[in-house]
């Protein structure tokens, strides 16, 4: 059983400010009171292809990702450790990130896919954001007798998540905006 | 916590990472280089690799080997044309 859903967002901003403001919605001190679900993140790797101009990272996220009582019970963590792997084409101006989980396997696996490109629309200064999620409970594991239930809530959940992080991309984005007027 | 080699409880939700700092100027120099020259068509070469270095040790020194490598399995499953050699940052 898998929980798969869309979501695109349209910023009015450039790709290059939005896929900048992507490094850092994590990171930024004010902003970590929004995401205070994300606890840590560490980059592990990052390689740059001089010829194409794309940059490969791999990043390290740890998730306070609590549940109902009872799914502590059975899944014994709150913490979940994800991976993140990001191509950033600077010739075709295109980011994607995909993430993945790698703790609680036996349990859950999610995957989510966020592709920044620029807006057919309006190329140089609006960014299309489409999101793609899928949450399956692993069929044979102790959740799979509510895995309909919990792959409901982790949605419902994730999608809660995006929106505070759409919510911290607009502000990154403006706060960027406004400093290079100044320039 | 978290990618740390120590057994901490898994409930704490301070930030207490040794390389925090290390990080912190790390990102902080990616993302000028990255807004101030990658966006901008200029990525003939790596810059912050001081920086990279440092942090890079620390995270060596004080990640959980296991997460690591799991994390980096994971990571060349996502992305099957990438080159390995990202084996030599978990050293």
């Amino acid at each position: 059983m898998v929980k798969a859903y869309r979501q695109e967002h349209v910023y009015k901003h450039p790709w290059e400010r939005v896929s900048a403001a992507s490094w850092r919605k994590f990171a930024d001190p004010e902003n970590k009171r929004i995401l205070s679900h994300i606890l840590e993140v560490d980059t592990l790797n990052r390689k740059l292809d001089t010829d194409t101009g794309k940059l490969h990272t791999t990043r390290a996220l740890t998730i306070h990702a609590p549940g109902p009582w009872f799914l502590h019970r059975i899944v014994g963590q709150d913490i979940c450790h994800c991976v993140e792997s990001t191509v950033v084409d600077g010739k075709s101006r295109s980011m994607q990130l995909i993430t993945k989980n790698i703790s609680l396997q036996k349990f859950i696996e999610v995957e989510e896919r966020i592709r920044y490109d620029p807006h057919p629309e309006n190329p140089s200064a609006w960014t299309v954001c489409s999101q793609e999620t899928s949450i399956r409970i692993k069929p044979l594991s102790a959740l799979a007798s509510m895995a309909e239930k919990v792959e409901q809530k982790c949605a419902e959940k994730f999608m809660q998540n995006s929106a505070k992080g759409r919510e911290v991309m607009e502000r990154i984005c403006r706060y960027m905006e406004a400093e290079s007027a100044r320039v | 916590m978290g990618l740390l080699k120590k057994k901490d409880s898994t409930s704490t939700r301070s930030s207490t990472s040794p390389c925090a700092d290390l990080r912190t100027a790390y990102h902080n120099c990616f993302n000028k280089w990255y807004s101030e020259k990658f966006v901008k068509g200029q990525w003939d070469k790596e810059e912050c690799v001081a920086e990279w270095n440092k942090y890079r040790e620390c995270l060596s020194e004080n990640l959980d080997g296991k997460i690591l490598t799991r994390m980096l399995e994971v990571d060349s499953e996502l992305n099957p044309t990438k080159q390995a050699d990202s084996k030599e940052s978990s050293r």
